[in-house]
């Protein structure tokens, strides 16, 4: 069984290994070295890197951590969101609806735009005073203009309103899916039961959805801490440094800025953070590949 | 037994490749090679292809460009010069790379802010025998541009283009408020805004973004006679008085109702374009923007409201990238290309860019071609430019930050100058640790 | 309230409530989309004078210089689709067959790999960028097809994705068929994936899309004009200095009506009920 399994695991064993866990565990290596792309000798420097993150006071521990609240702080309020709404959208669109496909469809156009057009567009949505969506509020009567890209609160109404916009068709498709996949029988067996929409909903598509669920949980955390287009294209991060995220600011370290070793570092001290998150949700959320293992 | 076997697999071929990676990164000390050498009448060697990268897109570049490349290969048989167009950043993030692997180009147009960096990591080849070949030297060029390719005592740019703050006029919307005189100083400026305000128009937005309150605050500054950087570039002084008094006066425009609070990104110009408020501080390039269609407009030098003139100018510079390998023949042909299209650059103008060259840019057809651009040419002799040194723009960025948090009213103009000088400081301290030796 | 009900199971109020809550999705969902739309038929100028009314005059100057000799547009949209295909296949075959062994085969290791998936999964992905750059240099690959599809076909998400679905079967089916003497390739081509169809088609989806959209990574490893694809190149309509909102609009519109329609396709295998006649139990 061992090899057959393991021929079975072969092809993505061998392109996962090349790209995906050698660049992490060399991204691990370098973090406690200067390397550079363009540097001739790499010296190691130790926990330097890390010590810096954890250093009251020093650049690095003022903008990482001011960036990582803006993480915090982005999949705190996204996530709920990214998750609650497609799943009631995906409930929707299961129970028998005319014009479905077309539904479907509508609820996923967003999600084909790159963020380079998500950000294009919705900026010119959402300019202060020239933008499209003020000019209708005006016209309902409202007496300022509301910085929705520029200043606090309002950048992060935007951020997390553009982001549930553009990707909560992909989760509702995923959730739809996983619903595709309950036995319609269990549904007639809660109906004979008496139950009503709400009830099956708790008691057939809710458990039947579990092992779908925990991905969506799972992918949906992780794409909310990646996030940095949004960022990066309508707010610049501003007011001040209010949201630039960490991925943001990682990006512009390794890539930019010439400091991979430092933006490694930060990645390995925000996938530990990931890491804790995770074992959480996997507890909370145990599948039934955990549950069968004897 | 066969866990084991696995296990050790897996570790293997993380092992080979991280070995290959670490192999790889050896790959960064090209020795610069000092000078190409060039005839007289230019390269005279076998037919060799060149490779020339830009971020020329849109407006009227991407028609020129290819027209005059073609016309300058028709005009050369051992010349091929292969033109590829990327945009700006995305260039900015592949060139590094590119050139450590050799497959960079073999000249490339950088803006002077880029140059030290480049120059720091190797990444360009010091051309001082080929620059003095070609007959360049600093008085060819406006005051100050030929030097920013100047770095830790060698030359490695040729100057391409200059690209000054202006003042632009809506002037409908000026004449609107009684307003026919262009302002050029800081009390006539005042007083169109005021008779702006009584006319019931926010007279000129300023936004707290790099295009272009970073370029209007810096402006201001140099202007109330401060320097953005200490001499050799270790210390923030963007915060002195000067600054204050800059970005205090940016900041007053939105208290004394000259401008609306929170002004996005670009929404000064579109503004002007719209017929919403009458001045902006931009650059050049806006000469050329399709958008004015059928808008009165026109522009102007930037009025002086500190001490002395003095307004923001970014240029653009030829390179010869050090690819790991580059052929010498190549880097040749590639500086008289450089040569080629400078002495041929009048229409560059038409692109909304002024040519660097003198030569070219103080022929009067090109002011009679483009009228537009009198005013900048004319700013020229008090034009800075942007600071040489390496890993430079993180510093830079926090000057924008600064901006963002003094608009908003996150932080009084004093005070977020301060919190970034403290920030910028420790990244110069970092650039000379991560560039130095 | 009405007395006539028009379904037989669903009461009429809760039919309306049903299309007023997916009326207003609708209309939130395509405002943008349509104002979008509306914008890329502006003129350059209009897009900034007249920002909020109806385009006047209608111009199609975007789409025009869209197709005008400089931007080969039609190139890029060949390039990203045989990239964005090839991964997709590539992500649907190595995904699967990986999957099928972490939920359905029992061996040695299988905690360990089925860790490392996720573990990789929590790795932020923009420090891989120069890594595997240098591997895919290394391998000679820069400027080829290879560079655009096999890195980004090595992530953890679809086996992630797959293995939860695969899962959720019950035991029974595939040890019915290897009882009737199946072997393991059999009980995966013809009794398994089958099952999974609309997990499949929703990663086909996912995945094209994802190769589709990237801007980062095609920037680093094209080098050859000739060889990019739309996302890079459709920054290139954007001005050094501004944005052209009408013709990134165009652009915009132009890249997305592919992949709409490929989800149209394919939306109909996901929607497809595979469950009531295979699974028993």
């Amino acid at each position: 069984m061992t090899v057959r399994a393991y021929l079975f695991l072969a092809p993505f064993l061998a392109i996962f290994a090349t790209f995906v866990i050698a660049p992490a565990v060399f991204g691990l290596g370098i973090s406690v070295t200067n390397w550079s792309p363009f540097r001739a000798r790499t010296a190691f420097v130790g926990l330097k890197n890390y010590i810096a993150l954890f250093t009251p006071g020093s650049l690095q521990a003022t903008q990482f951590w001011t960036a990582m609240r803006a993480t915090g702080l982005f999949v705190v309020i996204s996530v709920p969101l990214l998750l609650v709404i497609p799943l009631a959208v995906a409930a929707l669109l299961n129970s028998r609806v005319r014009a479905a496909t077309f539904f479907r469809t509508i609820f996923f156009a967003p999600y084909v735009l790159g963020v380079a057009v998500i950000g294009l567009v919705w900026g010119y949505i959402l300019d202060t005073q020239q933008g499209i969506l003020n000019h209708i509020l005006r016209l309902f009567g409202l007496d300022r203009d509301i910085p929705w890209t520029v200043n606090t609160p309002w950048v992060w109404v935007s951020l997390v309103g553009v982001t549930v916009w553009w990707t909560m068709g992909l989760n509702t498709v995923i959730f739809l899916a996983g619903m595709k996949g309950i036995s319609a029988e269990l549904y007639e067996a809660a109906a004979i039961d008496g139950a009503g929409t709400w009830r099956s909903f708790r008691q057939v598509t809710v458990p039947g959805l579990r092992s779908v669920t925990l991905f969506v949980t799972t992918t949906t955390i992780l794409a909310s801490s990646n996030m940095f287009g949004q960022s990066y294209l309508l707010t610049q991060g501003g007011p001040g440094d209010e949201t630039r995220t960490a991925i943001m600011y990682i990006a512009d370290q390794g890539l930019s800025q010439n400091n991979m070793p430092g933006a490694t570092a930060m990645s390995y001290v925000l996938f530990l953070i990931l890491a804790i998150i995770s074992v959480v949700n996997f507890r909370l959320q145990r599948d039934r590949g955990e549950e069968s293992k004897s | 037994m066969k866990k084991r076997w696995i296990r050790g697999a897996a570790l293997g071929v993380v092992a080979a490749v991280t070995v290959a990676l670490t192999g790889c990164s050896g790959g960064g000390d090209q020795t610069s090679t000092d000078g190409a050498s060039l005839g007289e009448g230019g390269y005279s060697g076998p037919k060799v292809e060149i490779t020339f990268w830009n971020g020329w897109t849109g407006g009227n570049a991407p028609k020129l460009v290819p027209q005059m490349v073609d016309k300058f290969n028709s005009e050369h048989d051992n010349i091929t010069v292969k033109n590829v167009v990327q945009e700006w950043s995305d260039i900015a993030s592949k060139l590094p790379l590119a050139i450590q692997s050799g497959n960079g180009p073999d000249v490339a147009v950088l803006h002077g802010d880029d140059l030290g960096t480049y120059a720091a990591q190797n990444l360009l080849t010091k051309a001082d025998n080929l620059i003095s070949t070609l007959g360049y030297s600093a008085k060819d060029f406006p005051p100050g541009v030929f030097d920013k390719g100047n770095y830790d005592g060698a030359q490695y740019a040729v100057p391409w283009s200059v690209t000054p703050l202006g003042l632009y006029i809506n002037t409908d919307v000026a004449a609107k408020a009684g307003i026919t005189d262009v302002p050029t100083d800081k009390q006539g400026y005042e007083a169109a805004l005021e008779a702006l305000k009584t006319s019931g128009v926010q007279g000129e937005w300023v936004d707290s973004f790099v295009f272009t309150g970073t370029f209007e605050f810096e402006s201001l500054l140099w202007q109330f006679g401060g320097e953005l950087y200490n001499e050799d570039v270790t210390k923030a002084t963007f915060n002195s008085e000067a600054g204050v008094q800059a970005l205090t006066w940016m900041a007053d425009h939105i208290s004394k109702g000259w401008s609306p609070a929170d002004v996005s990104q670009d929404g000064d110009i579109n503004a002007l374009i719209a017929g919403n408020t009458a001045y902006n501080w931009n650059g050049v390039w806006q000469t050329t923007n399709t958008a004015f269609d059928g808008v009165q407009w026109k522009a102007a030098a930037v009025p002086q409201i500190g001490t002395q003139k003095a307004v923001w100018s970014s240029s653009t510079h030829w390179v010869f990238p050090a690819n790991k390998g580059q052929n010498t023949d190549k880097t040749t042909a590639a500086a008289t290309f450089v040569k080629w299209m400078n002495d041929n650059a009048a229409e560059w103008a038409s692109t909304g860019e002024l040519p660097a060259a003198n030569t070219v840019r103080d022929d009067p057809s090109l002011v009679a071609n483009y009228p537009n651009l009198k005013p900048f040419i004319g700013e020229l002799d008090y034009a800075h430019y942007e600071t040489v040194a390496p890993g430079i723009n993180e510093a830079n960025a926090l000057i924008t930050t600064a901006l963002s948090n003094a608009l908003t009213g996150k932080m009084s103009p004093k005070e977020a100058l301060d919190d970034a000088a403290k920030q910028a400081d420790q990244i110069l301290e970092q650039n000379q640790a991560k560039y130095g030796g | 309230m009405s007395v006539k009900s028009t379904g037989m199971v669903r009461p009429l109020p809760a039919t309306v409530a049903l299309y007023v809550a997916l009326g207003i999705l609708t209309l939130i969902i395509l405002a943008p989309l349509a104002w979008m739309l509306l914008t890329s038929f502006k003129t350059d100028a209009g897009a900034i004078q007249q920002p909020y009314g109806l385009p006047d005059p209608w111009s199609i100057d975007a789409y025009t210089s869209l197709t005008g000799g400089q931007t080969p547009v039609f190139r890029w949209l060949l390039n990203s689709f045989a990239a964005a295909s090839l991964q997709t296949v590539l992500i649907l075959v190595t995904a699967s067959m990986g999957a099928y062994a972490l939920a359905r085969l029992d061996f040695a290791g299988k905690r360990i790999i089925f860790g490392l998936v996720i573990v990789m999964l929590l790795v932020p992905p923009v420090i891989f960028l120069i890594p595997n750059y240098l591997i895919v240099e290394e391998l000679g690959w820069l400027d080829t097809i290879a560079a655009l599809t096999v890195p980004g076909a090595a992530g953890s998400f679809g086996i992630f994705f797959l293995r939860q679905f695969f899962i959720n079967l019950p035991r029974e089916i595939e040890e019915a068929a290897r009882i009737d003497g199946a072997g393991e390739i059999r009980v995966f081509l013809q009794i398994v994936l089958p099952l999974v169809r609309p997990a499949l088609a929703t990663l086909a989806v996912i995945s094209f899309l994802n190769n589709w959209n990237d801007f980062l990574w095609p920037v680093y490893v094209l080098l050859s004009p000739e060889h990019m694809t739309l996302q890079p190149g459709l920054s290139m309509l954007q001005g050094a200095y501004r944005t052209h909102f009408s013709i990134v609009m165009a652009g915009a519109a132009v890249a997305s009506i592919p992949v709409l329609i490929i989800f149209a396709i394919a939306q109909r295998q996901i929607v497809e009920s595979v469950t009531g006649a295979a699974v028993k139990g």
